[in-house]
C-alpha cells in the first residue's frame, strides 16, 4: 500500500451486535462511496428497463398485426391468478421498503423479519406462476417436453404450442394465424421477469445473511437500499406485463 | 501548472532502488487475475483486444487474397462467408467497441481526472472476465462449426443456417454487458471522482468523450443484448418473432439491430474523436480551439444517433416519413461531426507542431475520417444510397471511419501513452516508418473499393463478375501492404518492452493530470492528491525540460 | 482448421460470365460511372455534386493541414505556438451554417430522387422476380413462360417488378438502373426503372443470403420494341419435345450445372451421366444409382433410376442420397411439373450422346 498520507475512512458501528464499515480506498468520503454505488445502480436499473423496453415492443408490433390472435389468447390466461400475483409483489414492494427502512434505523431483527416477508412474497410468486404454467399444460395448450423440438415447415406448427382443444380460434372457428405467437411472446416475458424474480430473491437472501452479521446500520445500509431499489423494479416491471398480457384482451 | 503536485525534482541523485509502480508493485498472478486496479486491467484488456484486432486482421487478409481471382483462390463459398462473419464479428464485438474505452480509457480516465481509480473498481474487473468470456464463446464458435451469418446475422437466414448462432450469439450477449459495465464505471467516475477544482469545463476532452460514449454505451447496448437473446430463443424453442415461416417480420429483427448498432458506431467512433482532441493540443502544444463546442458536439451526437438507425435499411421497404426522418436526421449528424474536424484543424493551425509518430497517425486520422466522414454524406441521400446500399462503397465508407480512422486514433494513442504506462520508448524511426505504410496500405486497399462499389460490385461476394478483377486486385495488394506496416508495428511495439529505451519524464509535454504523476505512475496514481487551480490546456505550466530529461 | 474449407482445384465452380458486350456499364477515366441506363439521372447528378463538395472539403481540409504542418512545425524542443487562438466566432458560424445549409440541400435532392423512384407508373409492366436461394425465376405480364437466370426488358417502357422470396432475405439490384430493393420473406415489395439504353446488363443479388449469394445472378437484356415483340423468353416455352429439352438445357444451366456436370466429372454433386442408359436394343433406360435411403446416414440401396426417384430427389434432396455425396447439401427446388417433366426430358437425351 502507497502512504498516501490518509488513513481508511471507517464508519463505527452503532451498537455492538453490529460491525464498522470501512470506506473502500479510492474514495475520500463515505458520502462519495454512497452517491457512486447509487448513480451506479440507479444506471444498471436503466438497462433493464431498456432489456425490458425491446420485449414490450416486440409485443407491441405484433399486437398490431395480430389483435384477434393476442385477444384469444390474452383470455386464455388466468387473470385471476396474475391478479393476486401483482398483490403479492405489491405487497412484497411494501415489506422491502420497510426493511431498508429497518436496516437505516439500525434494527437488525425487524430487518430480518421483512426482507424474509419479501423472499416469502418471491417464493408466492413464482409458485403461482409454476401452477399457471402446469395448468397450461394440463388443458392441453402446452407441452414444454417438446420445448426444444423442430417446428413442421408445412403448418407451421411449433412443437411445444399443442392447442389440443383448439382454442386459438376466431368466432367463426376458423385458426387464427399464428396462434402459438402471443404465447410464445407470453412464455419469453414471463419468464425472463420469473428469473429476475429469482435473482431477487437471492439477492434479498444475501442482504439477510450480512444483517445477521451485523455489516448494515444506519451508518451504513447501502446494499439494502440498493437491492430494495432492484426488488421495485422487478415489480414494477409486473405492474406493466399483467395488464398487457392478462387484462387487455 | 499550479496544483499542489509538487514537481518532479530533476537534480536528486538516483536512488539505488527502482522507484515502486503499478507494473512492479505485486508480481504474482493473483495480483494480475485479480486486480483490482484499473491501470492493470487496462493493460490486460489491451493484451486481449490487440490479440482480437489482429485475429480479425489476418481474417480479412484471407478474404483479400481469395477474393485476388473472379472465382475465389482458397476457400469454398461457404468458407468464405464464414471468414469474413468471422472478420466483421472479431473486429467489431472484440476490437472496435471494447478497445478505446476498455484499455486506453480505463489506464488513462482516473489518471486525468485526477482519481485513485475508477468509482466501481471490482465492476471494472467484472467488465475485463465478461470480454474474457465473450472471447471464449467466440472461439468455441470456430471450432464448433463456424458461423456464416455476417456480423449482422439479419434473420431469417441466421435462424435456419446449422451453425454455431446460438453460442456466438451468447458470447456477444456476455461482450454487451461487459461494455454497459465499463460505461457505466465511467459515468459514474466522471460525476463523483473529479479532482478538487476540475469543474466540467476543465476535463480533457478525452474525458467528456468517454463521458458521451459511455451514455450509448448504458443506454443502446442492452437492446443488442435482448435482440441476441432473442434470436437464441428462436432458434431454441421458435418464438416466431423473426421467423416469416412462423408468422414473424425480418424487418422487425433489422429495427432492433440496427436501434443498438448505430449507436454502437458511436460508441467506437466518439473514443477516437476523444484521442484525436488530446493529440492535436499536445503534438501542436497549443490550446483545443473550441473546447466548449467540441464537448457539446460529442453530446449531440450522442443523442443524435439514437435517431437514425432507419438509414442502414433504406431499401428495406419503409414507410416514406420513415425514410425522410431517417434521411433529415442522419444528415443533421454530419454537422456537430464537421464542428469537430475543423476544429481540429484550427487547433493543429499555427501550434508548434511535432512529426512525432502519435502525430503521424493524427494527421493521418484527419485526412481519412474526412473522406469517412463525407462519404458518409453520400450515403445519407436516399435516391443514391438506393444504388450503393449494399455494395462496396458501403464497406469503404466504413473501413475509412473504422479502421482508417478508430484504428488510426487507436495507435495515435497508444504509441502516446506507451511512455506513460511503461516508461520505455519504442523506436521512433520504425514508427515513422509503420505510420506512413500503415497511411499508404489503407488507402491503397480502399479507393478501389469506393470505384468499383460505385460501380455495382455487391457485398459480402465470394466469387465476382470479371470486370472488377482489377480493382479487387489492387484492393489486395493494399491490404498486405496494410498488413506489413501493421506488423511492423507489432514488432517494434512488443521489443520496446524488452530493448526499450528510457522515456522522458514527459515524453510529449501534454499538461493534463495523467501527465503529473510519476511515470509509470504508482499504484494509488497520485502520490498527494492533486488540486486543479488552471484551465486544462494552458501550456504555459509547461516545464519543456521535462521533454527531453529521461526517467530514472 | 481451414482445411475442409479449402476448395478443390481441380473443381472449378463455373458461373454466369458476362459476356462482352456493346453497352453495357461504360466508366470514365477515373472509373466513374458514365453512360447511365436509365432515367434516374438524379441519382447520378446528385452523387456527382456530392462528390464534387468532398473533393473541395478535402482539399480544403488536407491543404490547410499540409501548409501549416510544414510551415510551423517544431524546430527546437521548446518552440512554443505561433498562436493561441482557442475561438473566432465568425468563422465557427461559418463552418456550421454553410456545412448545414449544403447538407440540407443534398437531403431535399435526395428525397425528392427517392420518391420518384418509390412512384410506380400507371402504364409500367407488371413482372414478378421470385428470389430463391441461389436463383432468380421472372415471370411476364400475360405469359405463361418462366425465365430462369435472364430477364428481357424493352427500352424506354417503364417496367415494375413484384418482387417476392420463398426462404430468406435477398435483394434485387440493377446497379445499371441505379435501383435495389430487398427482398422480403413473407411480403411482397415493388420496385421500377425505365432503361433508355439497349444491351446486357447485371442483376446481382444484393443481401446476403447463404453460400450461394454470389452467385445468385441474372442477366438483362434490354431489347427493341421490335425484339420483345417477338417475346424472346418463349425460349424458355416449353411445348414441343424440343423445346421441352432446349428450355430444359437452359434451365439446367441456370440452376443445376453449379454442382452437377452431364460430362462425367464430379462436382459437389453427382454427375448426371449414368441417370439414363442405353440398353442392348438401343432404348433408353434407367441407370443404376447406390445411394443411402433416407438421408446420408441411411442403409445403402442400388435402385434404378424412374421418374419417381428424379421427382423425389429434386423436391427432398435428403431423400435418397447418392453414395459418395453424403456431405453435399442440395437445396430442394419447387419446380413446376412441366419443368421436371423437362428436366428428366434432357437426362433421357444425355444417355444419347457419347
Amino acid at each position: 500500500m502507497s502512504h498516501d498520507g490518509h488513513h481508511a475512512v471507517v464508519i463505527p458501528a452503532p451498537g455492538p451486535e453490529f460491525l464498522p464499515h470501512t470506506v473502500a480506498h479510492h474514495f475520500d468520503t463515505p458520502v462519495q462511496e454512497f452517491q457512486s454505488m447509487k448513480l451506479g445502480f440507479w444506471l444498471f436499473l436503466a438497462t433493464e428497463i431498456l432489456l425490458f423496453g425491446g420485449l414490450f415492443a416486440a409485443y407491441f408490433y405484433y399486437h398490431e398485426w395480430y389483435p384477434e390472435t393476442f385477444k384469444i389468447g390474452g383470455q386464455q390466461l388466468d387473470w385471476k391468478l396474475g391478479a393476486i400475483n401483482t398483490i403479492v409483489l405489491l405487497v412484497s414492494s411494501w415489506t422491502m421498503a420497510m426493511g431498508v427502512r429497518a436496516a437505516q434505523t439500525s434494527q437488525k431483527q425487524k430487518t430480518l423479519v421483512f426482507c424474509g416477508l419479501t423472499v416469502l412474497g418471491a417464493v408466492i410468486f413464482l409458485v403461482i406462476k409454476f401452477f399457471e404454467y402446469k395448468a397450461k399444460t394440463e388443458h392441453g395448450l402446452f407441452d414444454f417436453t417438446q420445448m426444444f423440438g423442430a417446428y413442421d415447415l408445412a403448418t407451421g406448427q411449433v412443437p411445444w404450442f399443442t392447442d389440443i382443444h383448439n382454442v386459438m380460434v376466431d368466432h367463426t372457428g376458423a385458426p387464427l394465424p399464428h396462434g402459438h405467437l402471443f404465447f410464445a411472446i407470453y412464455v419469453t416475458m414471463s419468464g425472463i421477469h420469473g428469473l429476475h424474480v429469482l435473482i431477487g430473491a437471492g439477492l434479498i437472501l444475501w442482504i439477510m445473511k450480512g444483517t445477521a452479521k451485523g455489516r448494515f446500520h444506519a451508518g451504513y445500509y447501502l446494499p439494502v437500499d440498493l437491492v430494495g431499489l432492484y426488488w421495485h423494479l422487478v415489480d414494477l416491471i409486473w405492474i406493466f406485463l399483467f395488464p398487457l398480457l392478462y387484462l387487455v384482451p | 501548472m499550479s496544483t499542489n503536485v509538487p514537481a518532479v525534482d530533476l537534480h536528486a541523485a538516483p536512488t539505488g532502488e527502482r522507484p515502486k509502480n503499478y507494473l512492479n508493485c505485486t508480481t504474482s498472478f493473483m495480483s494480475w487475475a485479480g486486480t483490482l486496479d484499473h491501470k492493470r486491467i487496462g493493460l490486460m484488456y489491451l493484451v486481449g483486444v490487440s490479440i482480437a484486432f489482429l485475429c480479425g486482421g489476418v481474417f480479412a487478409l484471407l478474404v483479400r487474397i481469395h477474393l485476388w481471382e473472379p472465382h475465389g483462390m482458397l476457400f469454398s463459398n461457404s468458407g468464405y462467408n464464414q471468414l469474413f462473419t468471422l472478420h466483421g464479428a472479431f473486429m467489431v464485438f472484440l476490437f472496435v467497441i471494447p478497445a478505446i474505452p476498455a484499455s486506453l480509457g480505463n489506464m488513462v480516465l482516473p489518471l486525468m481526472l485526477g482519481a485513485k481509480d475508477v468509482a466501481l473498481p471490482r465492476l471494472n474487473l467484472l467488465s475485463f472476465y465478461l470480454w474474457v468470456g465473450g472471447a471464449a464463446f467466440a472461439t468455441y464458435s470456430i471450432a464448433a462449426g463456424g458461423f456464416d451469418t455476417g456480423w449482422t446475422f439479419y434473420t431469417p437466414y441466421s435462424l435456419y443456417t446449422n451453425k454455431a448462432v446460438v453460442s456466438i450469439g451468447l458470447g456477444i450477449f456476455l461482450l454487451g454487458f461487459s461494455s454497459i459495465f465499463t460505461g457505466l464505471n465511467f459515468i459514474v467516475t466522471t460525476h463523483k471522482l473529479r479532482a478538487p477544482g476540475m469543474t466540467w469545463f476543465r476535463m480533457p476532452l478525452f474525458i467528456w468523450a468517454l463521458y458521451a460514449t459511455a451514455i450509448l454505451q448504458v443506454l443502446a447496448t442492452p437492446v443488442l443484448g435482448i435482440t441476441v437473446l432473442l434470436v437464441a430463443f428462436e432458434r431454441l424453442y421458435h418464438i416466431g418473432i423473426f421467423d416469416p415461416r412462423l408468422g414473424g417480420d425480418p424487418v422487425l429483427f433489422e429495427h432492433f439491430f440496427w436501434f443498438y448498432s448505430h449507436p454502437a458506431v458511436y460508441i467506437m467512433v466518439l473514443p477516437a474523436f476523444g484521442i484525436i482532441s488530446e493529440m492535436v493540443s499536445v503534438h501542436s502544444r497549443k490550446p483545443l480551439f473550441g473546447y466548449k463546442l467540441i464537448a457539446f458536439s460529442s453530446l449531440a451526437i450522442a443523442v443524435i444517433s439514437f435517431l437514425v438507425w432507419g438509414h442502414h435499411m433504406f431499401t428495406s421497404g419503409q414507410s416514406t416519413y420513415a425514410m425522410f426522418a431517417f434521411s433529415f436526421l442522419t444528415f443533421f449528424v454530419a454537422i456537430p461531426t464537421a464542428i469537430k474536424q475543423f476544429s481540429w484543424v484550427a487547433t493543429v493551425w499555427k501550434g508548434s507542431i511535432a512529426l512525432n509518430s502519435p502525430m503521424l497517425y493524427t494527421l493521418a486520422f484527419l485526412i481519412i475520417f474526412a473522406i469517412g466522414g463525407l462519404t458518409g454524406i453520400i450515403l445519407g441521400a436516399l435516391n443514391v444510397d438506393i444504388h450503393l446500399h449494399d455494395t462496396y462503397f458501403v464497406v469503404a465508407h466504413f473501413h475509412y471511419v473504422m479502421m482508417g480512422s478508430i484504428a488510426l486514433a487507436f495507435f495515435a494513442g497508444l504509441h502516446h501513452w506507451w511512455p506513460k504506462m511503461f516508461g520505455i520508448m519504442y523506436n521512433e524511426t520504425l514508427a515513422k516508418i509503420a505510420a506512413v505504410t500503415i497511411f499508404i496500405g489503407f488507402n491503397a486497399t480502399f479507393v478501389p473499393q469506393f470505384i468499383m462499389g460505385s460501380q455495382g460490385m455487391p457485398r459480402r461476394y465470394a466469387t465476382y463478375v470479371p470486370e472488377y478483377a482489377p480493382y479487387h486486385q489492387a484492393s489486395t495488394i493494399g491490404a498486405i501492404i496494410l498488413g506489413s506496416g501493421v506488423a511492423l508495428m507489432v514488432f517494434y511495439l512488443l521489443a520496446s518492452l524488452f530493448t526499450g529505451k528510457k522515456a522522458m519524464v514527459n515524453q510529449w509535454g501534454g499538461v493534463t493530470l495523467d501527465w503529473h504523476t510519476p511515470t509509470p505512475p504508482p499504484l494509488e496514481n497520485f502520490e498527494t492528491p492533486p488540486v486543479v487551480t488552471h484551465e486544462v490546456y494552458d501550456y504555459s505550466t509547461l516545464d519543456v525540460e521535462t521533454t527531453r530529461t529521461p526517467l530514472r | 482448421m481451414f482445411a475442409h474449407l479449402i476448395q478443390d482445384p481441380a473443381a472449378v465452380k463455373n458461373y454466369i460470365e458476362n459476356p462482352a458486350s456493346g453497352k453495357a456499364v461504360e466508366t470514365d477515366y477515373f472509373g466513374q460511372l458514365t453512360s447511365l441506363a436509365s432515367t434516374f439521372d438524379h441519382v447520378d447528378n446528385l452523387f456527382y455534386f456530392t462528390y464534387a463538395v468532398c473533393i473541395f472539403f478535402f482539399v480544403l481540409i488536407t491543404g490547410v493541414l499540409a501548409w501549416t504542418v510544414v510551415v510551423h512545425r517544431r524546430k527546437t524542443y521548446d518552440q512554443p505556438a505561433a498562436s493561441n487562438t482557442t475561438h473566432n466566432t465568425p468563422l465557427e458560424v461559418v463552418w456550421t451554417v454553410v456545412p448545414l445549409i449544403i447538407v440540407m440541400v443534398m437531403f431535399a435532392w435526395g428525397f425528392k430522387g427517392s420518391l420518384d423512384m418509390m412512384t410506380v407508373p400507371a402504364d409500367a409492366r407488371m413482372y414478378k422476380a421470385s428470389a430463391k436461394q441461389w436463383n432468380w425465376t421472372f415471370s411476364y405480364p400475360n405469359s405463361v413462360a418462366q425465365s430462369y437466370g435472364e430477364l428481357w426488358l424493352e427500352v424506354d417502357k417503364p417496367a415494375a417488378f413484384l418482387l417476392e422470396s420463398t426462404d430468406v432475405l435477398h435483394a434485387f439490384f440493377m446497379p445499371s438502373q441505379r435501383i435495389k430493393r430487398d427482398i422480403v420473406p413473407g411480403r411482397y415489395q415493388t420496385v421500377w426503372c425505365q432503361p433508355t439504353v439497349l444491351g446486357e446488363f447485371h442483376l446481382f443479388c444484393a443481401e446476403y443470403c447463404g453460400d450461394d449469394h454470389s452467385k445468385m445472378y441474372a442477366k438483362v437484356h434490354v431489347v427493341s420494341a421490335e425484339e420483345y415483340a417477338k417475346k424472346p423468353w418463349d425460349v424458355w416455352k416449353d411445348d414441343t419435345p424440343a423445346n421441352q429439352i432446349a428450355s430444359a438445357q437452359k434451365l439446367y444451366s441456370a440452376l443445376c450445372s453449379s454442382c452437377h456436370t452431364v460430362n462425367g466429372t464430379q462436382l459437389v454433386g453427382p454427375s448426371w451421366t449414368g441417370l439414363f442408359v442405353k440398353d442392348a436394343s438401343g432404348k433408353i433406360v434407367g441407370g443404376q444409382r447406390e445411394v443411402h435411403v433416407g438421408g446420408a446416414a441411411g442403409p445403402k440401396q442400388t435402385i434404378t433410376v424412374d421418374d419417381a426417384y428424379i421427382i423425389e430427389s429434386i423436391k427432398l434432396p435428403e431423400a435418397k442420397k447418392v453414395v459418395g455425396f453424403e456431405a453435399a447439401a442440395m437445396t430442394a427446388f419447387d419446380l413446376p411439373e412441366n419443368k421436371v417433366k423437362g428436366l428428366i426430358a434432357y437426362m433421357m437425351s444425355l444417355a444419347d450422346s457419347k
